[in-house]
């Protein structure tokens, strides 16, 4: 397991330098358009010792291949560089954010969890029923909907059309919504529901297939020649080994949300990382993009790491270390 | 007092997209306390079924049992409430399946799903019923159970496997155990010893069994009691001395001929019966084993054989069965079958 381990963190090694390299060719010059004194100075003329200075301090005056290895020579000090709009260091500008995107990534996996394993399990239950048809033909639809378009619905119809008609005793909050209206959490809701809007499609559809797979199995006729219940058959034997792939997706997807839902967070104007970085690629504040570019990967290749592991608690049929087998 | 088991005009059916599957078609016999039944036939011809709907666990809704009785001591299984067949499965008739790989559950431990049913039917803890598990596990020679009971199922060997689910049938002490194919996936020489356990677990629990097996020597063995099954139908039936004696169809000296002797050293009589087994959804008319059979006559074409009583007493389905130059016709070699 420890061995195991290691050798999954050696392997981020490479991911790393590729993600940071292919971000640096993109900040060549001439890649992109931008020159980035102007980006930190704005449009008016500047002295030429300022801009020298600006120059020296991001050490935009070194060829490119120098400039990698100052940046990556930092970043293995904790240190991201500083933004060229905001004056401040880019680790302490996603310490800012990071907060709110994870709240927003709880909530859109509770949501995940709670709406798409129920989807799941009652339509392989009830397989071919309304509820099962129902499931299927919605989760179809939801996979195709665009999340900020989806995002943009929500807001039209449970801000501002919901309110029209009930004369504003029912709608849900939109962004730039007073706080005093609502309570903390009720913003989340539709950030949270659109965020999960396309895993948890397909949550429920993964959820649906495992488990037919699963109550075909001959184990399945066993526990029934036990003389189980069908309840305790389904839910003890067929659920639980259909959930093991199901934890997997939503335990990665976790990390994906974790690194910044971009979309989602811009449309409901949501201060989190995927927001932040949104705006940095429309301004050109290339430390900041490549800070949450990093900051994305790492957690996501983290959490990855601890899906598999705890894939091995579940599945005990799993056993890194190479000696079982 | 009635019969332990005793199964009259069984009927299966299943529904599928090329037609309707007759699986299983009026079939009977019986089964006395402490007893066992050989149940054999081609792949195909019903065993299974058979099995599975006296148990009443045919796959809903495309399986449907059309017809028949059950009587499990007097009370007829098909008539039962849900509750009461779920009362009777696992604790007075179990069953053993044909592949141990995949009929134990990957993800709990062994000696748990050994201890499901006692928790369930005697109403043990789970701590009892562990210990319980760790003791069955021991009784077929499982080596230091204990630990064994903590493992999981694909830390066992096969025949470990096939012997963890005989202890989880008996667990319970049944009155009766299926056991379907329960050596076919094992290797050669575990064949030989789980065989062995069944019958040493027979004479220690008083348990009747049905067994159901392509292995004819398996039957001559260790069955009172044959019956021969062909597309979903009994052909013949009875003692198994008389079923491989005396046999009076030409469906059972087909299989008794494809079976390897041992004991003679005459080459070239391993003969496969020609043909294959007919398709349960479009039955011959009449015999159904009339296309393979070479003996058939007009009268096989037209009409189903009744099975009827032969004169050693078993009962058989074949037109001639009654017809003394038939039997005399054959020149079957008679040490063949001197299987006992
Ligand atoms: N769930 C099912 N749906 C449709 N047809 C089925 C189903 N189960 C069994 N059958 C059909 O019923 C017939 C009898 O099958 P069964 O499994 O009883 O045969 P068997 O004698 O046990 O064969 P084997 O020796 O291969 O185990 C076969 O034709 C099979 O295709
Ligand atoms: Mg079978």
């Amino acid at each position: 397991m420890l061995k195991y381990t290691v050798r999954r963190i050696f392997q981020m090694i490479p991911v790393f330098i590729g993600v940071t390299l292919i971000l640096f060719i993109l900040r060549a010059p001439g890649v992109l358009p931008g020159d980035p004194v102007r980006m930190i100075t704005g449009e008016r003329a500047i002295p030429d010792a300022l801009r020298e200075q600006i120059v020296k301090k991001h050490a935009l005056d070194q060829p490119l291949h120098r400039q990698y290895v100052i940046y990556i020579g930092n970043l293995l000090q904790g240190d991201l560089g500083e933004s060229y709009q905001r004056g401040r260091p880019v680790l302490d500008i996603f310490a800012d954010k990071f907060p709110n995107t994870l709240r927003l990534a709880f909530a859109g996996i509770i949501v995940e969890i709670i709406i798409g394993l129920t989807a799941g399990i009652i339509s392989a239950v009830r397989q071919y029923s309304f509820l099962d048809v129902l499931v299927t033909l919605s989760t179809s639809i939801l996979v195709s909907v665009p999340v900020f378009w989806l995002g943009m619905l929500f807001q039209i119809f449970f801000g501002i059309k919901l309110k029209e008609w009930t004369g504003g005793a029912v709608h849900l909050p939109i962004s730039q919504m007073s706080s005093a209206e609502f309570p903390d959490w009720a913003h989340l809701i539709l950030p949270a529901i659109t965020l999960a809007s396309v895993s948890t499609a397909y949550v429920a559809r993964i959820m649906r297939s495992q488990m037919l797979e699963a109550m075909g199995q001959d184990y399945i006729r066993t526990a029934l020649a036990k003389g189980l219940t069908r309840r305790a058959v389904t839910f003890r034997h067929g659920l639980k080994n259909a959930l093991i792939p199901v934890v997997t997706f939503v335990g990665i997807d976790f990390g994906v949300m974790m690194g910044g839902a971009i979309l989602t967070e811009t449309v409901f104007s949501w201060p989190g990382v995927g927001r932040e970085i949104f705006l940095a690629v429309g301004q050109r504040d290339w430390p900041i993009v490549m800070g949450g570019v990093i900051i994305i990967v790492f957690l996501v290749m983290i959490i990855n790491l601890i899906v598999d592991l705890s894939y091995a608690l579940l599945d005990p049929r799993i056993r890194y270390g190479g000696d079982a087998e | 007092m009635p019969a332990l088991l005793e199964v009259r005009g069984l009927s299966t059916r299943f529904t599928t997209r090329d037609g309707i599957v007759k699986a299983v078609d009026g079939v009977s016999f019986a089964l006395e306390p402490g007893k066992t039944l050989g149940v054999v036939g081609e792949s195909g011809s019903g065993k299974s079924v058979t099995a599975l709907s006296m148990m009443r666990l045919v796959a809903e809704p495309q399986g449907k049992i059309v017809g028949g009785e059950v009587l499990f001591k007097g009370a007829d299984v098909l008539k039962m409430s849900e509750r009461e067949v779920r009362d009777m499965r696992g604790n007075r008739i179990a069953m053993i399946f044909q592949d141990p790989m995949t009929s134990l559950n990957p993800v709990f431990r062994v000696g748990r799903q050994i201890g499901e049913s006692l928790i369930l039917h005697k109403g043990m803890s789970r701590k009892d019923a562990f210990d319980r598990a760790v003791q069955l596990l021991d009784m077929v020679g499982i080596p230091n159970a204990r630990d064994r009971a903590k493992d999981y199922p694909h830390q066992f060997s096969g025949g470990m496997r096939q012997r963890a689910m005989i202890a989880m049938a008996l667990a319970c002490d049944p009155d009766i155990l299926i056991a379907d194919e329960p050596t076919t996936a094992l290797d050669v020489t575990i064949q030989a010893q789980i065989l062995e356990l069944i019958m040493e677990m027979q004479e220690r629990t008083g348990t009747a069994i049905i067994i159901i097996t392509h292995d004819l020597g398996v039957v001559a063995d260790i069955a009172n009691d044959v019956m021969v099954m062909y597309a979903g139908r009994q052909v013949e039936y009875g003692e198994s001395r008389h079923v491989f004696g005396d046999s009076l169809h030409p469906y059972t000296w087909g299989l008794l001929d494809s079976l390897p002797r041992h004991d003679s050293d005459e080459k070239g009589e391993l003969v496969p019966i020609e043909g294959q087994p007919p398709s349960l959804i479009n039955v011959p008319y009449g015999c159904a084993f009339h296309p393979r059979c070479p003996y058939a006559e007009e009268i096989c074409r037209s009409e189903v054989p009744p099975l009827l009583a032969t004169d050693t007493g078993h009962l058989s389905a074949c037109h001639f069965s009654a017809d003394p130059a038939f039997r005399r016709g054959m020149d079957r070699d008679q040490e063949r079958v001197a299987l006992k």
